[in-house]
């Protein structure tokens, strides 16, 4: 056997030894673009998610910028989204005094949505929110103003005492309770928000490259019949692509309904 | 059309409730369970985290109640 042959050979080997190897924790850590070590911090998400708040300020700049009475087609799609969360979630959920939270929330929606839908757009395909450090970033503004409201309506230990110590219950259950209920509230929340975002999009994003990955995989194999499944895998792939981007909207929903509750607790007299 | 805002939390009363349910268990398991691990770490027992798991469930359990069972 030549050398040749004997390297092909064991190449080949080698490649069906290895398999498929499924997308894993991997996809998820990127390297700094200049690999110099200057800005090591300048990674493809932090690009991406600046990029994101681009296009959001953009999308509003552009879509207020004529405020016609008879609106056009790009500035009904800003007033669109402006009214569904003004009206769907500010007025709905926090009532009576909602317009002073209206622009953190349809910031923090149009933003999340934008940040998620980065999953499913060719060319950036990341959804950035998938690295908990900027849904954690995202829930610390929401923790910090409705912890804010509360205490500037009740004062400081006014708003944890109404917290803490829900009124109607027999007082020996106090000291069991309220400790439950602090956590809830200063960590619980903020973590669960931060958490379901970015579980979702991970889950979502690793879901995607399985079925991508694999299909592919499947494509190029030897074997006859993975070769014939591979379309399904691959269609699957489209067809989940559409349902992820309809997650990355919900979630998006999600996050700011959840944010819109937390301050008109906060901001009700009864806790 | 409608003017006036609906009165507060009744919209969403429903959503608000399932994601607190789940808030208000775990922040029981954690707070009392991890007081029956500290506890058993601090007396060299090994009975205390299990107990505190309990209670803490059942705490979470009550609140459930209290605040999204009565009305």
């Amino acid at each position: 056997m030549s050398s040749a042959a004997f390297a092909l050979s064991h190449n080949f080997v080698a490649a069906a030894g290895e398999g498929f190897t499924p997308p894993g924790l991997g996809e998820f850590i990127f390297q700094p673009y200049f690999s110099d070590g200057t800005l090591p911090w300048l990674t493809k998400p932090l690009v991406a998610s600046v990029f994101a708040a681009v296009v959001v300020m953009v999308f509003f700049l552009v879509g207020s910028r004529q405020r016609a009475l008879v609106p056009g087609r790009f500035q009904f799609a800003v007033e669109s989204v402006y009214t569904f969360v003004r009206n769907g979630i500010a007025r709905d959920v926090i009532g009576h005094g909602f317009e002073k939270y209206v622009p953190y929330l349809v910031t923090a929606f149009a933003f999340i949505a934008v940040s998620n839908l980065f999953g499913v757009i060719p060319g950036i395909q990341f959804p950035t929110l998938a690295r908990l450090g900027f849904p954690l970033a995202l829930a610390l503004f929401s923790w910090a103003i409705y912890l804010g409201i509360g205490i500037k309506r009740a004062g400081f230990f006014g708003y944890f005492k109404s917290v803490m110590f829900p009124p109607g219950l027999p007082v020996f259950i106090y000291p069991l309770l309220a400790p439950i209920e602090l956590i809830q509230v200063l960590l619980i929340r903020p973590f669960s928000l931060a958490l379901r975002l970015t579980a979702n999009m991970f889950a979502g994003h690793i879901l995607l490259l399985l079925f991508t990955l694999g299909g592919t995989y499947m494509l190029f194999n030897e074997s006859v019949l993975l070769k014939v499944l591979a379309p399904f895998a691959l269609a699957s792939a489209v067809g989940l692509t559409s349902f992820e981007a309809f997650i990355q909207v919900l979630q998006a929903y999600i996050f700011t309904l959840l944010s819109a509750l937390y301050i008109a607790e906060a901001m009700s007299e009864e806790h | 059309m409608k003017i006036g805002a609906p009165p507060r939390g009744r919209a969403n009363a429903d959503s608000e409730a399932a994601w607190g349910v789940v808030g208000y268990l775990v922040s029981g398991l954690l707070f009392w369970g991890g007081v029956g691990a500290l506890s058993d770490r601090i007396f060299g027992t090994a009975l205390l985290f299990p107990v505190g798991l309990l209670i803490g469930a059942v705490l979470g359990l009550y609140l459930v109640w209290v605040r999204y069972g009565r009305t």
